[in-house]
Formats: C-alpha cells, sequence, structure tokens
C-alpha cells in the first residue's frame, strides 16, 4: 500500500509557499485591487497612529506627525508610481497581451506585508525611541523620555520592518512577472529599473505634497 | 492504453511514427510520419488545450475551473502558442 500522507503533506507545504511568495498564481485582477486597496487603506491608517510614514515605494519611516489624509495619500502615491512605471515597462519587454486591471491589482496585493511592518511598530515604545532619535538627528531637545525596554521593541521592529520589505519586493516582482507575463533576465532587468524609478517618482511626489501643503518647512 | 510518447527518452529527441495498425483488420502501414504539433506537446499542455476547447475558449471559465488566476492561464495558453510556433516553424524548415 502507498503512503500518501507525506505527499499530501509536501502538497500542502507547497501550496503554503505559493500562496506566501506568489499568491498572484491564485489571485489577480478585481480580486487582488479590492483586497490590495483595503489592506493599503488599512495599513495607512495603523501607520497613523504610530506615525510610521511609506514616504517612497519601498521606504517606512517612523516620526514625523502628520494628518491621516497624508498618510492614506502617502500609500496611493507609492502604489501608484510602481504600477505606472511597471505597466509603462511591460509594454516594451512583454510579448503578451495583459490586463491593466491585474497590474494595479496584483501591486496593490503585494504591499501587503506592510500591514505586518507597520504592526511591528505600534507599541508605544517604538515610537518614542523613533521620536528620542529623529530629535537626536535634528539636534533639537528630546520631547519624551525613554525606558529602556524601548529600544528592544525599536530594534524588533525595524528587524520586522527589513524582513518585510524583502519579502514584498519578492511579491512585486512576482506581480508584475505574472501580470504582464515577463521571464529571465528581460524580467528580472526591467523590474529593477521600474523600481528605482518609482522610488525615485514617489518621493519627489510625496515630498512635494508635503512641501505644497505646509507639513514640511519650505 | 499507454500515452503516446513525443521525445525520445534516451537522447531526448522528437519521436516520429514509423509503424500504424488496424485494430480491426491488423493491417499493418510502414513508413516515417511525423507526429501532429498537439501531439508534440507535453501531456499537460495536450490536456491544457483540451480543456480551453470544452471551454469555448474563454480564460476566465479555465481560471475558475483549475482554480488559478486570469493571468496564469494566459500565460499558460501564451506558453502553449509560443511552443506550437517553434514547431510549425521547425516542420516549414524540414
Amino acid at each position: 500500500m502507498v503512503d500518501v500522507e507525506p505527499e499530501r503533506n509536501n502538497k500542502q507545504k507547497r501550496i503554503l509557499r505559493q500562496w506566501l511568495f506568489n499568491p498572484f498564481q491564485f489571485i489577480a485582477g478585481s480580486g487582488a485591487l479590492l483586497v490590495g486597496l483595503a489592506v493599503i487603506l488599512v495599513t495607512a491608517f495603523l501607520g497613523s497612529l504610530s506615525n510610521t510614514h511609506f514616504d517612497g515605494v519601498l521606504d517606512v519611516h517612523t516620526g514625523r506627525a502628520a494628518p491621516l489624509w497624508f498618510f492614506l495619500t502617502e500609500v496611493l502615491i507609492d502604489w501608484l508610481c510602481l504600477s505606472v512605471v511597471l505597466l509603462i515597462a511591460a509594454l516594451f519587454v512583454s510579448r503578451s497581451s495583459f490586463r491593466i486591471v491585474d497590474v494595479f491589482g496584483t501591486q496593490a496585493l503585494a504591499r501587503a506585508p506592510h500591514l505586518l511592518s507597520v504592526l511591528a511598530v505600534l507599541p508605544k515604545g517604538s515610537n518614542r525611541f523613533a521620536e528620542y532619535l529623529l530629535s537626536k538627528i535634528t539636534q533639537q531637545a528630546p520631547t519624551t523620555t525613554i525606558k529602556s525596554t524601548d529600544i528592544l521593541f525599536f530594534v524588533a521592529g525595524t528587524i520586522v520592518m527589513l524582513l518585510m520589505i524583502i519579502w514584498m519586493v519578492v511579491l512585486m516582482y512576482r506581480a508584475y512577472a505574472i501580470s504582464c507575463n515577463v521571464k529571465g533576465g528581460k524580467a528580472v532587468s526591467s523590474f529593477i529599473a521600474g523600481l528605482i524609478i518609482a522610488e525615485i517618482l514617489s518621493k519627489l511626489a510625496i515630498w512635494q505634497l508635503a512641501l505644497r501643503t505646509g507639513l514640511l518647512p519650505s | 492504453m499507454k500515452n503516446l510518447p513525443s521525445i525520445c527518452p534516451a537522447c531526448q529527441s522528437q519521436l516520429k511514427i514509423k509503424e500504424l495498425l488496424c485494430e480491426k483488420c491488423s493491417t499493418e502501414i510502414g513508413g516515417l510520419f511525423e507526429l501532429p504539433s498537439l501531439a508534440r506537446l507535453s501531456v499537460e499542455d495536450q490536456e491544457f488545450t483540451l480543456q480551453f476547447v470544452k471551454c469555448s475558449g474563454s480564460l476566465k471559465e479555465m481560471a475558475r475551473l483549475l482554480k488559478m488566476s486570469y493571468p496564469t492561464v494566459r500565460n499558460q495558453l501564451d506558453n502553449i502558442i509560443e511552443q506550437i510556433k517553434v514547431l510549425e516553424d521547425q516542420k516549414q524548415d524540414i
């Protein structure tokens, strides 16, 4: 008799791995867009509670206080910049036809790891230490006193954030490769170029927004 | 009945048909025949193509049936189209 248990376990592990690192095999289009947008907006809302800014496609910084609309606009700018740049890149490198909703939807869902990043820096200790660091960098008098455990929360939060950024980049690449049917070196090089361009564009857009709305001194 | 192999297990070259048999009257036909393009695809790709035809060419229906996303199914179809084009080019070169 053949033992099917190890085979079933292997299949379950493979499916779990695919859901974690390539969920776009199973979900794309409007479904991914709705779930992705919901996750993006919840991430921005939670970010506003701990002053965590997503001020660039890959950036996560804690510190400066801002109104809720600014946090929401930041994440939407990040998502739109990368989606539009990768869409343009795909027009040049993909030999397949593809749907715009798949590009925007999968890129929205690829930002899901940031939800865990923002949860990791929600503890007040992490926020206090970030504020303390910011005051040191800007050479102003610290507005808060820090506890001895705050640095632990800050370090743990930073490690989680870095891991989540790596996971997010993997998801962004998979989203691009599947939604636009690009493979191999062409896919990797166009993705890296697109990511760098989108990062610069999003930083500039958010910086301009902060300047024009008076959130940053001109 | 066994599945029809299209690739040589020893050297990975394309196989050809040498002999055909009528099961009813036992007539045997010998020669050298090319496999049709569709028969030269992998078994998985042949099954995919068959399913695609059964779904009246609807990728959305295929995605629902295979529990896969739309672009994944479309990419698989594009890969099959690419393979068929290569096989047809090879046939023309011969």
